[in-house]
């Protein structure tokens, strides 16, 4: 049965549209991470939309809590306090320390320095292709926010880096349990160097630790070393889960990170390294 | 003009409905793609060709707030929107256990292409969190079955 005008311009269309997204996954492809314009355009267009949903549905949690969970809220209350009071004690003997080493007066200003490198950032959407990949969050270029910022969850563990497309109110930052992510750490006890990346199943790994290199136990904390310029060094990062030598050149060593993804509500993005500081 | 702009309150809809999911629980991104129920959906009621471009808007956008290349998403919707428009409109698929098949098999058929094109551009093992995206056309089934039937019954009384 021949074709009816109408069904040859579906077919049409369908051609030209599949034409269409062959040939941008054939741009996209060589450029590796980077991303095109329009991929750029797309993002910045509809995240605003995410900011604005997921801004309505914690308002709406918000004035759930506010005015009916008056109960759990008092207990959380309890809670944060507690945690300030011991907080409060921790910063006056670090503060007691580091006079030894400086001034007051310095002192008071590097922190004034960090405060204003720290970034408060909230998520407000995953990644649909694999939520271990990468998230979304509420700050952009209008916040400061640029590509390869480090990031990390509100006890400091560290979350990934800040990837582009950056849009003026919002970013990506891709996690550091995605397989592309790259970090380098170091062991806590031991001092094995390595670089750890994701598994795209909320693990990671370290990887290029010859078998021959000593140290390195199960249980050992991992910190950021600051060798790749990136991340600023001293944050943790994991905790060495399993090591396993099996006739390959590298060692398999299996890190658990310290960042809870169930807990990714808020985030700190640092702005500067500021390790010059003290 | 009319159809654009019922295009892009679908697609609006899809992307509300995916953020808020995320939020409530990632993993379920992973079983319920809203992109594709949205599109199923859409291109069931206005015919291939409105599916075929609300497929590549959706697609697009759901690859531009992923990791992965610009233009797999893209493209599985794409054919999933033409060819749930296109067969709807040559078979009944009206009755509720044959509206379901044929969505499962859509979303199967969707799923499918998407893997094959992600397995193809990054030679890597596609990620299906412990097997819960393969939960994901039997979701898209159930729940675009009970729309449309929900959608039609609504529509029945007025017309």
């Amino acid at each position: 049965m021949p074709f009816s005008l109408r069904e040859r311009k579906n077919v049409v269309v369908l051609a030209g549209l599949v034409f269409f997204n062959l040939l941008l996954i054939s741009i996209q492809v060589p450029l590796g991470s980077e991303h095109t314009l329009f991929k750029k355009i797309i993002f910045s267009v509809f995240s605003p939309i995410q900011r604005v949903v997921v801004s309505a549905g914690a308002a709406v949690s918000g004035t759930w809590s506010g005015f009916f969970r008056l109960r759990g809220v008092r207990v959380e209350n309890q809670k944060l306090k507690k945690n300030i009071f011991f907080l409060r004690q921790e910063n006056m003997l670090l503060l007691d320390r580091l006079k030894f080493l400086q001034g007051d007066k310095m002192i008071q200003d590097n922190l004034a320095a960090i405060r204003k490198t720290v970034l408060s950032a909230r998520v407000i959407g995953v990644d649909a292709s694999n939520y271990y990949k990468s998230i979304v969050i509420n700050r952009g270029g209008v916040d400061g926010v640029k590509a390869n910022m480090a990031v990390c969850d509100k006890h400091g563990n560290l979350v990934g880096r800040v990837i582009e497309p950056v849009a003026l109110k919002e970013a990506k930052v891709q996690l550091i349990t995605d397989e592309d992510a790259g970090v380098s750490v170091i062991s806590g006890t031991d001092k094995v160097v390595g670089v750890l990346s994701g598994d795209s199943r909320g693990n990671c790994r370290i990887k290029y630790v010859v078998t021959t290199s000593p140290g390195g136990q199960e249980g050992e904390d991992l910190f950021t070393t600051g060798y790749d310029k990136l991340f600023p060094p001293g944050i943790r990062v994991g905790k060495i889960t399993l090591i396993n030598i099996d006739g390959s050149f590298f060692k398999t060593i299996l890190v658990r990170p310290f960042f809870n993804y169930g807990d990714l509500d808020q985030v700190a993005v640092l702005k500067e390294h500021f390790e010059d500081l003290f | 003009m009319k159809e654009i702009l019922k295009t892009a309150a679908a697609t609006l809809a899809a992307f509300v409905l995916y953020s808020l999911l995320g939020r409530v629980d990632p993993s379920l991104l992973l079983i319920l793609n809203t992109f594709s129920l949205v599109v199923i959906f859409f291109s069931m009621l206005k015919g291939e060709l409105f599916g075929v471009v609300l497929g590549a808007l959706c697609g697009l956008l759901q690859d531009s707030f992923s990791m992965g290349v610009f233009g797999v998403a893209g493209l599985s919707k794409t054919l999933l929107g033409f060819t749930a428009g296109y067969v709807s409109r040559r078979m009944n698929v009206v009755p509720f256990f044959r509206n379901f098949i044929f969505i499962f098999i859509l979303a199967t058929g969707e799923l499918a292409v998407w893997a094959f094109l992600y397995a193809l551009v990054f030679s890597k093992r596609l990620i299906t969190g412990n097997a819960l995206l393969f939960f994901q056309p039997l979701a898209t089934a159930v729940l675009g079955s009970v729309i449309f039937t929900l959608a039609r019954r609504l529509k029945a009384p007025q017309s």
